[in-house]
């Protein structure tokens, strides 16, 4: 009996403002001890589970609760919130938002502050902690200058300073690179060892594969499947696709793939060597002619000192240069991933290529047009991973309208209807569905003329059905003549959609031929 | 050297004050450049050699300008805006400059230790270190807005003036509002809110480099307050 440390019976629960319950009789028995996985399509209820464990269900979502929820002897509707922070600890999907101080140190002891421990304790946790991490390097830094992973990292360890017996993960991937996917299993290790409890809500599933004890499978507010950790392993590919889940396995080649460019191991001696089929695959397309030319794109964050006029970067710069393609050749109409770890240069690249660094003075040829400074901005749009801060109007219609610049009605409920957003077109963008804003995104693109369309991480926090979604739109969209260019980190996606790959190491871009 | 946010503040407090009382002779101009160049000289300490020399060339202009060119007699409209320039820069760069100074040399987690020990509700503490965190969240998000506006190009609104304040505020306001419900969900995750009483990692012991600074202080406040009132 002592066993169960968390044990959720017959809970039905929904939302204030909601018209469906997010769970519908869902109980749960959790021992002690246990590393347990959460997945699901979006919206079938995980984040709700979390929240009803961590007790912000119903002490900070307002909403109708029927049901007992009892963790580690404590009834969750009766006891407070900042009771049960020394009991459970949870690491949230987005470290912009859970983060409470500025610098690093602050923030790992924010909790033991919080709970009155005497400051010598609060020390002595601070350093036991961050032995146990690993994160002595990240310690006396600001929490805005790090990575991603970095970040989750810091998390990771403000949660555990608290010393709580069960933790939970509220898809602590989203933001992540394939190393530091790795690096956050190593950590969920970490606390397995040490007997603590461990929850996990992912989309995700492949860096967890070994380490789960047991999966629990939502649909729609319940629970609809449970298999102990190798009976989950061992799902056919097919079937998972139907439960909308992503592969329990990322394929090897894959692996090599993301792995390839550590800077440890090209560091070690000269450039990382290309096998021949990189290159082969690259002259191909530089020969022919029906690319987008790409030329002298340069770029560093180390800025030169300059008094009067800045300085432009060269090849010259060589080691210095955060981004280095003298000519590259993008294939027209094709879907090409872009693939590196995070801080090689990706974000640089695509950022660099719609023009939104000035002192990259790289150009663009297209149908023999050449498109130079401000000009390639018309040329190549963005879709950002945030996709909220790229909707300026109150609705669809007028969204799509401002990118043209002469007005015109039908050519914009053309490129609606193309998009499958017809029917919202005088919603107000803010009211629609994550994906239905990344579409809003791509019919103003379209709208603006652009036939470079980049995509920054579209498919980060999405389960297996959206990220087809999105795959099948990217194919669409090449399809219909624009060139799409997508980072991500997802070997799901390239397999359902991309032509190519174009690897990015250390700012420097080859081809890659793609692994059928 | 490393102040006690104490002494900070109780300097930011006195400079405050004399730079409210106008200097009139030899003395309490003397005592004023000395106060300025106290936080000058503890930024070059703490290694703000840009900021400490801007602020010193800064000053420094102004008061040559002042004292050099410009005289009771001058005339014109040129020397009228120097003259205006200059004494706002010489009466208030000085409260400026000490605040840069706390600003930019006191961690968070100190500054929150000093409220505590000077018993400053936890309610008031918090909310004003949310508010140092929201700052770069703030300018981050700004800059992806910026971004994504110079892509659409509409930077300038469509020439429309309403039209480019609304373009950068209502996404500005969406995203920090929920940044804002999550961190608070996270927070009270992590016990903030509890009955306990919070306590700091961070122990700060007044030094005599703190003692002297108050001391000081007190005495340049002192002499403001005797010479211009008293005597």
């Amino acid at each position: 009996m002592t066993d169960q440390i968390i044990k959720i019976e017959n809970v039905k629960y929904r939302y204030k403002g909601s018209a469906e319950d997010s769970l519908d009789d869902v109980s749960l028995t959790v021992k002690a001890g246990e590393t347990l996985l959460l997945c699901g399509a979006s919206g079938s209820g995980k984040t709700s589970v979390i929240r009803l464990i961590n007790g912000l269900i119903p002490h900070y979502y307002n909403g109708e609760l029927a049901g007992n929820v009892t963790v580690a002897g404590k009834n969750i509707a009766e006891t407070e919130l900042c009771d049960l922070a020394g009991t459970v600890g949870t690491v949230f999907q987005n470290p912009r938002s859970q983060f409470f101080s500025v610098d690093t140190d602050g923030e790992i002891v924010f909790g033991p502050e919080n709970v009155g421990l005497p400051p010598s304790e609060i020390r002595k946790r601070k350093v036991q902690v961050v032995s146990e991490m690993g994160i002595e390097k990240l310690l006396d830094r600001s929490l805005f200058e790090l990575s991603g992973g970095e970040k989750q990292r810091i998390a990771c360890a403000s949660v555990a300073a608290l010393l709580p017996e069960i933790i939970l993960l509220d898809e602590p991937s989203s933001n992540l690179d394939w190393a530091a996917m790795e690096n956050l299993r190593e950590i969920i290790l970490t606390w397995k060892k040490q007997g603590k409890t461990v929850i996990v809500s992912e989309h995700r599933l492949w860096y967890l594969s070994g380490i789960i004890d047991r999966a629990v499978f939502m649909k729609k507010g319940r629970i609809a499947g449970t298999w102990n950790g190798e009976d989950f392993a061992k799902i056919p590919e097919k079937e998972l696709q139907e439960m909308a889940l992503r592969p329990t396995a990322a394929d090897r080649k894959y692996a090599d793939l993301f792995r390839d460019d550590e800077p440890e191991k090209s560091e070690t001696g000269t450039e990382p060597k290309d096998d021949p089929a990189v290159i082969a695959a690259g002259r191909e397309t530089v020969s022919g002619n029906d690319g987008i030319i790409l030329r002298d794109f340069y770029f560093s964050y180390k800025k030169k000192p300059y008094i009067f006029r800045r300085h432009k970067f060269t090849k010259e710069d060589g080691e210095d240069l955060s981004l280095c393609v003298p000519e590259l050749s993008l294939p027209k109409g094709k879907v090409i991933a872009v693939v590196g770890r995070n801080g090689t240069g990706k974000s640089t690249f695509l950022r660099c290529l719609c023009g939104l660094e000035k002192d990259c003075t790289g150009s663009l040829e297209a149908d023999g047009v050449t498109y130079k400074g401000r000009k390639r901005i018309g040329f190549s749009y963005m879709v950002m991973q945030d996709v909220n801060h790229q909707l300026f109007t109150d609705s669809v219609a007028a969204e799509v309208l401002l990118s043209m610049t002469v007005k015109d009605e039908k050519r914009c409920l053309e490129i609606l209807r193309r998009l499958g957003l017809l029917g919202y077109k005088d919603t107000h963008p803010m009211a629609l569905s994550g994906g239905q804003k990344q579409r809003v995104a791509i019919a103003s693109a379209i709208a603006a003329g652009a036939e470079l369309l980049l995509f920054d991480e579209p498919t980060s926090g999405l389960d297996y059905a959206h990220m087809v979604k999105v795959g099948k739109m990217l194919r669409e969209l090449a399809d219909g003549g624009s060139t799409v260019l997508v980072s991500t980190h997802d070997p799901e996606l390239i397999r359902l959609c991309c032509d190519t790959e174009l690897v990015i190491r250390r700012g420097r871009a080859s081809f890659r031929e793609f692994l059928q | 050297m490393r102040l006690d946010p104490r002494t900070k503040l109780f300097m930011v407090f006195v400079v405050s004050a004399i730079v409210m009382m106008s200097a009139t002779t030899p003395l309490l101009w003397a005592v004023r450049i000395a106060v300025t160049m106290v936080p000058i000289v503890l930024l070059i300490t703490e290694k703000h050699y840009a900021s400490a020399f801007r602020f010193l060339v800064l000053y420094g202009i102004a008061l040559a300008l002042l004292f050099g060119l410009l005289s009771e007699g001058s005339t014109g409209i040129v020397a009228a805006l120097l003259l205006g320039y200059c004494c706002i820069i010489v009466q208030f760069l000085p409260a400026m400059i000490t605040a840069w100074y706390v600003v930019r040399t006191t961690k968070i987690g100190d500054f929150v230790s000093a409220m505590q020990r000077m018993h400053v509700p936890d309610g008031i503490t918090i909310s004003l270190a949310v508010v140092m965190r929201f700052f770069p969240t703030i300018k981050e998000e700004y800059a992806s807005i910026r971004d994504a506006m110079k892509m659409r190009g509409v930077m300038l609104g469509g020439g429309n003036a309403a039209k480019m304040i609304e373009f950068r505020m209502i996404p500005l306001l969406f995203s920090c509002v929920n940044i804002g419900d999550e961190l608070s969900a996270a927070a009270i995750t992590r016990g903030l809110g509890g009955k306990v009483k919070r306590t700091s990692a961070t122990e700060l012991h007044m030094k005599a480099a703190d003692w002297l600074m108050v001391v000081a202080f007190i005495a340049a406040a002192a002499v403001f307050v005797v010479f211009k009132y008293v005597v």
